[in-house]
């Protein structure tokens, strides 16, 4: 787990060691145990490590190969390099014992094919001395971030946008129209966009080559044509439910790989509860859990998850707050994000990697599980909504007026829905913040982009022919918001604590399994995550398994309208934030009132705004964050 | 003939207008009526002498009336229905008798689903024969009316119609909108929001996964989509070399088809994909999906390429080797062309022969 950054300019005008070293520097967070600089007439690379495997010097980057050919920064996990490494036969033998030199020497046996053979998290980039050609490549879920922008002569990559503007002379005050737009619909920046105009995200699977003559993009693995197998069909459950958590096991002992302490979040969730299911099947002696319990009794998985922990059997830590509390990360987390990123849930999982790292240096999750096994509310809605945009159109007009009139937020939901043409419209309408709301970007910013719902269409286009409404909106949140909203919370909020997130249900085998899985293991009778489910059940009695899921979120709608209520208006009557950001502020205030009002709640919306404003306060303005110590929750 | 509409630029108005030169050159006679054309559509076309068509301008009450007006007067050796949509209408045959044999005409997406509910099942006993483009199309019908035992089908694929050919081999080059850039992918196809099963957005991406930068895609048809898929040009920054020349004329297409470096449509749903055949009439290598009709037209490593649908980095691949692998691509357009050449599959005369079989008349000599 580190951070990497680099420049490439074909001839030479490469932007100045200091700037380049406090570019570095900006990624201190993300690896407090090393850091490293390298250069040549056209490169420059730059590393901050923090040290997982091989502790040793030998593991120091950027690492050049034995023969001074290729040069490596490389920014996550090689899980299988050992059985990488006993194929690969350097000529000058293996120097250490670290998965950066097994890259290197793949690399140079395998070219750009390499990538098919690696299992793991990475994002690297590898300078070919020789041949004067930069390899990137991110890996195929996109659990490690690598951003890069190229204005046709200076090429720069890092794991932050704010590590490589400075080197590309881009700055956020003059955000990108489209990845704003996005932002305010569905909370986080899908790849390729980043809030910076100059700035991209490189997609997950995919890599680039740089030289003189090109950049070049393309992907190396693709989810998206899988069918589901309707022949599994046939087979016996048990024998389904036992390869499946076999699959897991599997991906959680590969996981393991470390030379340091290692432990797991649980949630009290089903898929955190897996996970920890298998580090203890797969032989770790005591693995140690970690839980944010909180004193509100309606936000409190602490006493569920105390349970599972005592019926694995693993050492359990919990922490109690108030939700309250949290608050106090805030200007960590506007800090520790180069973007505007809205999703609440974040600040708890600052508050646990916080907690973790006290006592590990790497700790498993259970994220990728509600996007591959079905595991959001939402996935059975959508197949609804998508059968009710087929009725008669007169009929739903009709509806749509009585909803309409109706005082209750859910019957306005349902008034907004029915105006929907398809399945992936509907999905959009449920994911994104924006709803029936009147746009808040300006018209301008409306014209020159697409919307949420023309990126997901565009998606959904290239998927596997006749599939469910639920199965494509599997298929585009792992597409979007795994990698772009819950893999990027989850980096950023161990990074801050220089704590190592590792993610076993984002192995690739499992998501080509889960691609293969027919709809009905996920989705059955109203039920989400069947199959997983079924196979946690082997580790949990069924009332641990089968609860009601509650809300992993902070209670952003009631904080709106009671303690930050004054923050929030401070913020949103702030005329030197608002000037800066082409928003219809006077929308975005009626909004706000809207919602104080409890006519409507918008808190998803209107948290993106704050968190937006909050951005623009700390990132362009450079000021202090406004201060709600005097607001702050009793 | 029961028709839609015989006029049109779609594949099923072209589907008509061959069946139609068809029966001409068997001396059959025909009275046709199309529900969707205007008559001042009619100069559109160059109808044989021989057929009388007559044109409803969507006015359904009119076209039912005509249509049973007609099965009433009765002494039709052959009724056919040229869409499962007009498939009612002739249901009263069944209890007058007084024709002989209902055909009916299964183009691809139209009968892949919907088509079991009772009332549509019912008028299913009307028909004699149903004339199914594709093998793909005749399975999934029969996956939903397991009743229709494969002796009530006859596969009879698309070809190329004579006139068509006529036109396009006597073509003059063209001016084109744009200039044409030197090295080019070509798609034909309608640009419709819900048909975005036809690939384009894959072939645009994969275009972007190309190193040879100097590759540029052009496509030839209209539609509301036309500006999505341009911004998702945009969004792979290479809008630069795709270009959208909407509708373009007979000849110009021709001039399209004869100098690009290859025909490609991956599309997911294509009942036949007469497109295909005419890329193929002038050499050029196609690249379709693995899927539906198109397995029937396309033979992989044959008369072109085929690709698993949605698989954008196989269509990369399969663009690379296409441009690059001179022995291939000579190899596939030169089959490619045979098949829709004298003695092929996909020729007009073979067509004619399939028609006559059906209707069990002599073939004629071919005009000297």
């Amino acid at each position: 787990m580190c951070g990497i950054v680099g420049v490439f300019h074909s001839d030479g005008k490469l932007p100045d060691a200091r700037l380049f070293a406090s570019c570095v520097e900006r990624l201190r967070r993300r690896g407090s145990d090393d850091s490293g600089l390298w250069s040549d007439p056209n490169v420059r690379l730059g590393h901050r490590r923090l040290a997982v495997v091989d502790l040793s010097p030998a593991g120091h980057q950027p690492m050049e190969s034995h023969d001074g050919r290729y040069v490596i920064v490389f920014n996550g996990e090689i899980y299988n390099h050992q059985e990488l490494r006993s194929r690969l036969t350097p000529a000058d033998g293996w120097r250490g014992s670290s998965d950066t030199e097994t890259l290197l020497e793949a690399y140079r046996a395998w070219g750009v094919d390499c990538l098919q053979k690696l299992n793991g998290m990475f994002a690297f980039a590898i300078w070919d001395r020789l041949e004067r050609r930069m390899f990137i490549a991110r890996d195929r879920v996109g659990v490690k971030p690598l951003y890069y922008g190229y204005n046709g002569r200076l090429f720069a990559f890092g794991s932050r946008p704010g590590a490589i503007a400075p080197l590309l002379g881009a700055t956020g005050s003059d955000p990108d129209p489209e990845a704003l737009r996005l932002y305010l619909e569905l909370g986080y920046i899908p790849a390729p966009l980043s809030f910076y105009r100059q700035v991209r995200k490189l997609r997950p699977g995919h890599y680039m080559l740089i030289d003189a003559r090109a950049l070049n993009i393309a992907r190396y693995w693709d989810y998206r044509h899988i069918p589901p197998d309707t022949t599994l069909r046939n087979r016996p459950e048990g024998e389904l439910v036992e390869e499946l958590d076999s699959l897991i096991r599997q991906s959680v002992r590969l996981r393991l790989m470390s030379d340091v302490p290692l432990g797991a979040f649980l949630s009290g969730g089903v898929d955190s509860a897996m996970i920890v299911a298998a580090m203890k099947a797969s032989g770790v002696s005591a693995p140690k859990t970690f839980t944010i319990a909180f004193q509100e009794e309606a936000y409190n998985e602490g006493p569920e998850a105390a349970a599972i922990a005592r019926t694995i059997g693993v050492e359990h830590v919990t922490e109690t707050h108030s939700v309250s509390d949290l608050l106090a990360l805030l200007p960590m987390y506007v800090e520790e994000q180069d973007e505007p990123f809205a999703d609440s849930s974040a600040f708890a999982t600052m508050a646990v990697a916080r907690l973790a790292r006290r006592h590990v240096t790497v700790a498993l999750t259970g994220d990728g599980g509600d996007e591959l096994f079905g595991g959001y509310h939402y996935y059975p809605l959508a197949d609804r909504l998508s059968r009710m945009t087929r009725w008669p159109r007169g009929l739903r007009m009709l509806l749509q007026g009585v909803a309409g009139y109706m005082p209750n937020h859910r019957a306005k939901l349902l008034a907004g829905a029915l105006r929907l043409n398809g399945g992936v419209e509907a999905f959009n309408y449920l994911r994104s913040f924006a709803k029936d709301f009147p746009p808040l970007v300006t018209p301008t910013v409306l014209e020159q982009t697409a919307s949420s719902r023309d990126w997901f269409e565009q998606a959904a286009a290239s998927f596997a022919l006749d599939l469910t409404s639920a199965e494509t909106g599997m298929r585009l949140d792992l597409g979007f918001m795994l990698p772009d909203g819950y893999l990027h919370k989850v980096d950023t909020a161990t990074m801050a604590f220089s704590l190592e997130a590792r993610c076993p249900l984002t192995d690739y085998r499992l998501v080509e399994w889960a691609m293969r899985l027919p709809v009905e293991y996920k989705l059955r009778g109203g039920q989400t995550k069947y199959l997983l489910k079924k196979a946690l059940c082997r580790y949990l009695p069924p009332d641990q398994v089968y609860r009601r899921k509650r809300g992993f979120g902070v209670p952003v709608a009631e904080w709106l309208r009671g303690p930050l209520r004054n923050w929030a208006l401070d913020l949103l009557h702030d005329t030197s934030l608002t000037s800066r950001l082409p928003l219809e502020h006077e929308r975005v205030r009626q909004l706000f009132d809207l919602h104080v009002s409890g006519a409507r709640n918008a808190h998803p919306l209107l948290w993106a705004v704050l968190m937006l404003l909050c951005y623009v306060a700390r990132h362009d303005r450079n000021a202090e964050l406004p201060d709600f110590g005097t607001h702050k929750a009793a | 003939m029961l028709l839609t509409e015989t006029f049109g630029d779609g594949g099923i108005q072209r589907f008509n207008r061959t069946f139609l030169s068809a029966c001409d050159r068997l001396d059959v006679e025909c009275e046709v009526l199309s529900l969707v054309d205007v008559e001042s559509a009619r100069s559109r076309w160059n109808a044989p002498a021989s057929m009388r068509i007559h044109v409803f301008a969507r006015n359904k009450p009119k076209f039912a009336l005509a249509t049973s007006a007609a099965i009433l007067r009765g002494g039709y050796d052959f009724i056919i229905v040229g869409h499962i949509n007009l498939i009612e209408l002739v249901a009263l045959n069944v209890w007058i008798r007084r024709h002989g044999r209902v055909l009916l005409v299964a183009h691809g997406i139209e009968v892949w689903s919907g088509i079991s509910d009772s009332n549509r099942r019912r008028s299913f006993a009307a028909v004699d024969l149903i004339l199914s483009v594709s093998q793909y199309t005749r399975e999934r019908m029969r996956d939903q009316l397991p009743e229709l035992t494969t002796e009530r089908f006859t596969i009879f694929p698309n070809a190329l119609n004579e006139s068509w050919i006529g036109r396009f081999a006597l073509a003059e080059p063209v001016e084109l909108p744009i200039p044409l850039p030197e090295k080019y992918l070509l798609s034909v196809t309608r640009l419709d929001r819900g048909e975005r099963y036809k690939g384009i957005i894959s072939v645009i991406e994969a275009l972007a996964m190309l190193r040879d930068a100097s590759i540029h895609y052009v496509i030839a048809g209209r539609g509301e989509d036309q500006p999505f898929l341009q911004q998702v040009a945009q969004r792979f920054a290479i809008s630069d070399r795709v270009h959208f020349l909407g509708s373009v004329s007979d000849s110009q297409l021709a001039r399209l088809y004869r100098e690009c470096a290859a025909f490609v449509l991956p599309s997911g749903k294509e009942g036949f994909g007469i497109v295909f055949l005419e890329a193929m009439f002038f050499s050029a290598p196609v690249i379709a999906a693995r899927e539906k009709g198109a397995v029937d037209v396309v033979q992989d490593g044959q008369t072109g390429l085929l690709v698993r649908y949605g698989d954008t980095m196989a269509l990369a691949e399969s663009m690379n080797r296409v441009l690059n692998d001179t022995a291939l691509r000579s190899r596939i357009s030169a089959n490619g062309r045979a098949s829709v050449l004298e003695g092929g599959p996909f020729t007009f005369d073979a067509y004619v022969k399939r028609l006559a079989d059906i209707f069990n008349v002599p073939l004629r000599a071919k005009d000297a």
